[in-house]
């Protein structure tokens, strides 16, 4: 009987055994890379309604972080703050601006302002700043460094894995109480025996337990 | 693996005695047939099937990043800040009972609720109705608006509407002017309807309850000749005689006596007394499980097995009248406990204490007055006071309307809260006598039966939105305060008072500072305010004990003409007894899901109640188990299922109050039987003469109690004191097995904290309150009736309800269960993605976001606690229900399973609140949510390895076992084994462990 398939067709099956398993592979890489949290979440810079600059407030006139996120030394939540913390100042200072046109208008009808949230976990992992903010660890380390910052982005990914790094080795991050909010510090010299010291001192023991953040 | 257990034979039930197919049924399978599809045409199944692969890829669309709003507040009140809870004091009124609470409150929402220690009421503690209260805040059925003749109307409306009437009653002194309302215990409130009497002489303002306690208080005023109110102390008390008074769940106060209870009955060594109850009942309660000795009587020869008691008492040498009651011979009671009993009693005078139930009529009262006051327990185990700002029931001022509203002689009728047209007696037929009223405005927190009806139906405010006060039962007052703005256009009870009383709108708050201006003094008002606010209590308010004086010729009068029905009941005679709900009380917590899918404590039904009955009865009867009969009562009949529960009296049936609402709102709907409908205002406990006849049809019940069936293993272990005091060891010698080792090397649990928990069974009473609270604390769903019949109910801690014994007579144990978190956790090893794993400090974790749904682990779990989302439960939660859940606890979806976590997420925040303020953590820190809430602390957890937490100390006791111990899982959880104290003259407790003697044998 004729042929109905030339010979070169035999080799068919081969290259796609292979090619199928490379396309895989490469799926699986791709999803891998292009879906984890450092190339979806790092960079997120979402439009706030209203133009606040950290770099204004917090870097140029120096505001301290808990100037206005005044909750997050006692609670999970660093809080943002009330339209009465604005107005604190700008009842005074710059009362016309166009860009504070917002707030003015929340603080007159009672509505308060909704700011788009750019560090997000999941809602099952549970987060509790006072807790890590008492042990030292700087609002730089998570949030990068704000106070340069005109629009807020997010700089680490959050990933559990990068929040493992540090629990497994928290030595790098923890900071003297008076630098947690400090913008651009630096570690010392002899920075892991000195936090050794404050890990022992304050027995600081930061869970690496699935309880200690999903529950 | 072979075990001897020397300990009682339990079951669960009728059917799992005669091992039915339905009972076989659900021990093979956890989950019975078809339990994971629904029973819907299209399933879950089927539409995969059908949709295959393009639904997988459908999904990748989806896929963006969401955007989360925060919004802030624009003036942060002071002391709020996010994430923190606050806790307030306040008070729960119901009826003329106060209980204080302290409610969690999260940015001004309050979210869970606690007992407050400093009240005497509470002291700290809750019952199932205090923690499902808060789901009444947040229900979506509650009614948002005031309406007139069914329209949207507004309380201004109703303002001018009143003060229009109000010139005109006061022209007539108030003829033609009505209020109904229930019982209360509050000064403002008792000074407002003062005043609104002494504005309206001619106003009739009748009082009436469904549960009343009317009798007591007609019993004691015949006994003394004036009205007091009894406050019990059961912690004084050696010897308890309950007639038909479940003061452990039914009757009012039930946490404080539960708790006093409890602190008598504790045992912690061989050494300590007990002690004892002895429960004269016609149905089966809590009281009568945890009773040493019980006596079935039906609810008619109550009063005169207490004639004959006082008989008993007078020939052994109490200093009593003859007493004469006719038909005292023609019942026969066991003479012989009735003797000893008597005998028992006089043993123990003045730490012996009597309590008749609400339920007996006056007569019987009176009786136990004077047996209690010559057995000289008044002023110890019993001291009265003065009803003072309390309002009680009264049958008589109700029945007395009624006709006058027939008559046509009221125009304007205030309906203050309760729901008449529900729960009024059937023979009084009130819905036909509010026809006749051309102006009724009820006051009520759902559109219910009653508005309905009225041609003004005006919103209620929840106790939790509203300014208030009440008064204990001991005469402690205390202020109710908000916790949240009124969500709805609703009142409290005080502005209406007021707005009846003076014709004028007032807020809440500045009528409780009118009241408690006179009471705390004008110079340092202020301050002596807000102490009182910040405590919940007023400090040292216990009212004077009064000591009344019996009158033993107004008791002797009474008696004899007292008469009770002279024949028992029979199969074409049977007795009805009316019994308030565990778990929707009288009917206003029908609408309430938690307490709906509460099954009840002893018959084990969630959702609907049933004609119970006992086996003799039911066989008599020939009828089964969800066979529809028609009770007819006097002239009136209802249809409704049987249930069959045994230790009830012959020839009785047991009907639950509460059920059968029509207009209560979306979970009320379809559940139960009205059986107001029956009852009658002469036969308001019990009724006799009632018939029954079958009607062929079945109800299908979702009765909770062949889930989670032990198969015979040796789950509860108790002994009597005199074995405890014999063999010390007895709990844990109960069970013989081979010496238990290990597969797989062991955990080393050498770091502080490690948690545990000790749950002693001698004082637990079955009560639910910690299944209720667990169920408010974890964000646990309700699943309805068809799930629950399927065995998916979804509490964590679950009441197991066991009897032994006689068939007819028998015993009852409760045991609560959770999870064990067992060091050798035979979960943890079959989970294909490790969801379930053990942390350092002991506990056993369920991660929901990795659990992918096996349901591996439940199947493995010996002792049957993990429960699974066959579905989305939460899915289409309305969002004012939403504000009520705990932020801190995941609220779980399809296809995770859960469990009890020890309340991990206060282990957190405690853990981490003792972190920031650089300390160790403290000594029985951290309270699990069923420990905080059980009245008699049966429930202790804490940290094993801390020398002195409680939990360490209760588990070092003799009486200390673990379930299952044999199988090795080594739980956290142990358990303290009961004891029961009978009368060694009546030991007619089997003893049933023989016993281990010097060479090891038997």
């Amino acid at each position: 009987m004729a042929q109905l398939f030339p010979r070169w067709t035999n080799k068919i099956p081969v290259y796609l055994a292979i090619g199928v398993v490379i396309l895989a592979v490469a799926v699986v890489f791709l999803f891998w890379y292009y879906g984890s949290p450092k190339y979806l979440e790092v960079g997120y810079q979402p439009r706030q309604p209203v133009p606040y600059s950290h770099k204004l407030h917090a870097g140029d006139l120096g505001l301290d972080c808990r100037y206005c996120h005044t909750s997050v030394e006692n609670s999970p939540a660093a809080n943002v703050p009330p339209t009465q913390t604005c107005m604190n100042c700008h009842e005074l200072i710059k009362p016309e601006s166009g860009q504070l046109e917002a707030i003015r208008r929340s603080w007159k009808e009672g509505v308060p302002v909704r700011w788009t949230r750019v560090h997000m976990l999941p809602d099952y992992a549970f987060f509790n700043h006072s807790a890590h903010v008492n042990a030292g660890v700087g609002c730089e380390s998570c949030h990068g460094n704000v106070a340069q910052m005109e629009v807020v982005e997010q700089e680490k990914p959050l990933s559990m894995q990068w929040c493992l790094d540090c629990h497994r080795n928290p030595e790098l991050h923890i900071r003297p109480m008076d630098e947690v909010t400090t913008m651009g510090w630096q570690p010392r010299d002899n920075q892991l025996e000195y936090a050794s010291k404050i890990i022992e001192k304050r027995n600081i023991n930061a869970p690496t337990d699935c309880s200690g953040c999903h529950r | 693996m072979k075990y001897k257990f020397n300990g009682k034979d339990y079951w669960r039930s009728l059917n799992q005695l005669a091992e039915t197919d339905e009972f076989r049924e659900f021990l093979h399978r956890e989950f019975p047939d078809g339990a994971s599809e629904l029973n819907d045409t299209m399933t879950r199944r089927n539409f995969l099937s059908l949709m295959g692969a393009s639904m997988a890829l459908a999904g990748l669309v989806s896929c963006r990043k969401p955007v989360e709003k925060i919004v802030p507040y624009v003036r942060r009140p002071e002391h709020v800040a996010p994430g923190i809870p606050e806790q307030y004091a306040t008070t729960m009124p119901m009826q003329n009972s106060a209980y204080g609470l302290l409610v969690e409150s999260r940015e001004g929402r309050p979210t869970k609720i606690e007992g407050n220690e400093q009240h005497p009421s509470s002291l700290g503690k809750s019952n199932p109705f205090t923690q499902g209260a808060i789901l009444g805040l947040y229900d979506p059925d509650r009614s948002k608006q005031v309406r007139h003749d069914g329209n949207p109307s507004s309380y201004t409306e109703l303002v001018t509407f009143w003060r229009k009437a109000y010139t005109k009653y006061l022209r007539r002194g108030g003829e033609g002017l009505a209020v109904i309302s229930g019982a209360f215990s509050s000064p403002t409130l008792a000074r407002l309807r003062s005043e609104f009497l002494n504005t309206f002489p001619q106003a009739q303002w009748a009082v009436y309850e469904p549960v009343s306690d009317e009798n007591v208080f007609a019993g004691i005023e015949i006994a003394t000749g004036d009205r007091y109110q009894p406050v019990y102390h059961f912690d004084e008390a050696d010897v308890v005689l309950t007639l038909d008074a479940d003061f452990v769940l039914q009757e009012r106060e039930n946490i404080l006596h539960a708790k006093e209870f409890a602190d008598a009955r504790r045992v912690e060594s061989a050494g300590d007394t007990m002690n004892r109850l002895y429960a004269v009942e016609s149905s089966f309660t809590l009281t009568g499980g945890m009773a040493d000795h019980r006596l079935r009587v039906q609810r008619r020869q109550i009063g005169v097995f207490t004639l004959a008691l006082a008989n008993a008492l007078r020939s052994q040498g109490l200093d009593l009248p003859a007493l004469e009651g006719s038909a005292k011979e023609s019942y026969r009671f066991d003479m012989k406990w009735v003797r000893e009993l008597a005998q028992d009693l006089l043993s123990n005078r003045g730490t012996g204490l009597i309590m008749a139930g609400e339920n007996q009529p006056p007569e019987v009262h009176a009786l136990v007055y004077a047996l209690n006051s010559a057995l000289g327990n008044i002023g110890n185990t019993i001291t009265f006071r003065d009803p003072d700002d309390s309002v009680t029931p009264d049958m008589e001022s109700f029945r007395s309307l009624v006709k006058k509203m027939n008559d046509g002689s009221v125009e304007t009728l205030f309906i203050l809260g309760g729901n008449p047209a529900y729960n009024a007696p059937a023979d009084l037929q009130f819905t036909r006598a509010l026809e006749q009223v051309p102006n009724a405005i009820h006051f009520s927190d759902a559109l219910d039966e009653t508005s309905r009806q009225c041609q003004w139906h005006v919103p209620e405010s929840h106790f939790l939105e509203s300014w208030g006060d009440a008064r204990a039962v001991n005469g402690t007052r205390s202020v109710i305060q908000p916790l949240i703005a009124p969500l709805y256009e609703s009142r409290s009870p005080a502005e209406i008072f007021h707005l009846i009383a003076r014709g004028e709108d007032s807020d809440g708050y500045e009528i409780t500072r009118e009241t408690w201006r006179d009471i705390l003094g004008e110079s340092t008002f202020q301050d002596d305010w807000r102490r009182v606010l910040h405590d919940g209590v007023l400090q040292d308010d216990v009212s004077e004990p009064r000591s009344p004086v019996p009158d033993q010729q107004a008791i002797r009068r009474a008696l004899s003409n007292y008469s009770p029905p002279t024949t028992s009941a029979g199969p074409s005679n049977l007795e009805v007894v009316f019994q308030t709900s565990h778990s929707v009380f009288d009917g206003r917590f029908a609408n309430n899901g938690w307490l709906q899918e509460l099954p009840d404590p002893v018959t084990k039904l969630s959702w609907d109640n049933a004609a119970v009955m006992n086996h003799k009865t039911a066989k008599e009867l020939g009828v089964r188990n969800e066979q529809v009969i028609q009770v007819r009562h006097q002239g009136h009949q209802l249809e409704l299922p049987v249930w069959i529960v045994p230790g009830i009296a012959d020839f009785t049936i047991v009907l639950e109050l509460g059920y059968g609402r029509e207009t209560a709102g979306r979970v009320a709907k379809d559940t139960g039987f009205n059986v107001y409908k029956l009852r009658t205002s002469e036969s308001m406990w019990f009724g006799e003469g009632a018939t029954v006849s079958p009607t062929g049809v079945t109800y299908e019940l979702a009765n909770t109690q062949d889930h989670w069936s032990l198969e015979d293993r040796p789950i509860y272990r108790e002994a009597t004191l005199r074995e405890y005091q014999e063999h010390p060891e007895f709990a844990t010698e109960m069970v013989e097995h081979p010496p238990l080792e290990n597969l797989w090397d062991e955990h080393e649990y050498d770091e502080s904290p490690q948690w545990g928990m000790a749950i002693d069974l001698n004082v637990c009473t079955g009560c639910n309150a910690c299944t209720i609270a667990c169920q408010s604390e974890n964000n646990i769903p309700i699943v309805g009736r068809e799930q629950v019949r399927k065995g998916r109910e979804m509490h964590w801690i679950r009441m197991d309800r066991y009897f032994s014994g006689d068939i007819e007579d028998p015993e009852m144990v409760v045991q609560p269960v959770t999870c064990m978190h067992c060091e050798n956790a035979p979960c943890e090893t079959v989970c294909p993605v490790n969801a379930t794993l053990h942390d350092d400090e002991g506990l056993n974790l369920q991660v929901y976001n990795r659990c992918i749904g096996t349901r591996y682990c439940s199947n493995n779990c010996p002792y049957k606690v993990r429960r699974f989302n066959f579905f989305n439960y939460t899915k289409d939660t309305p969002e004012v229900e939403k504000m009520g859940k705990n932020p801190d606890v995941t609220v779980r979806s399809r296809g995770v399973m859960e469990k009890c976590t020890y309340c991990i997420q206060r282990i957190q925040r405690t853990q981490i609140l003792a972190k920031n303020e650089n300390r160790d953590l403290r000594t029985d820190e951290v309270v699990t949510a069923c420990q905080q809430t059980c009245p008699t602390d049966a429930i202790v957890f804490g940290d094993i390895t801390d020398p002195d937490s409680r939990v360490r100390q209760v588990k070092q006791q003799n009486r200390d076992y673990a379930m299952l111990a044999q199988l090795n899982t080594q739980p956290r959880t142990t358990y303290q084994a009961k004891l029961r104290n009978p009368n060694p003259a009546l030991e007619d407790y089997e003893l049933t462990y023989e016993g281990v003697d010097n060479n090891g044998e038997h």
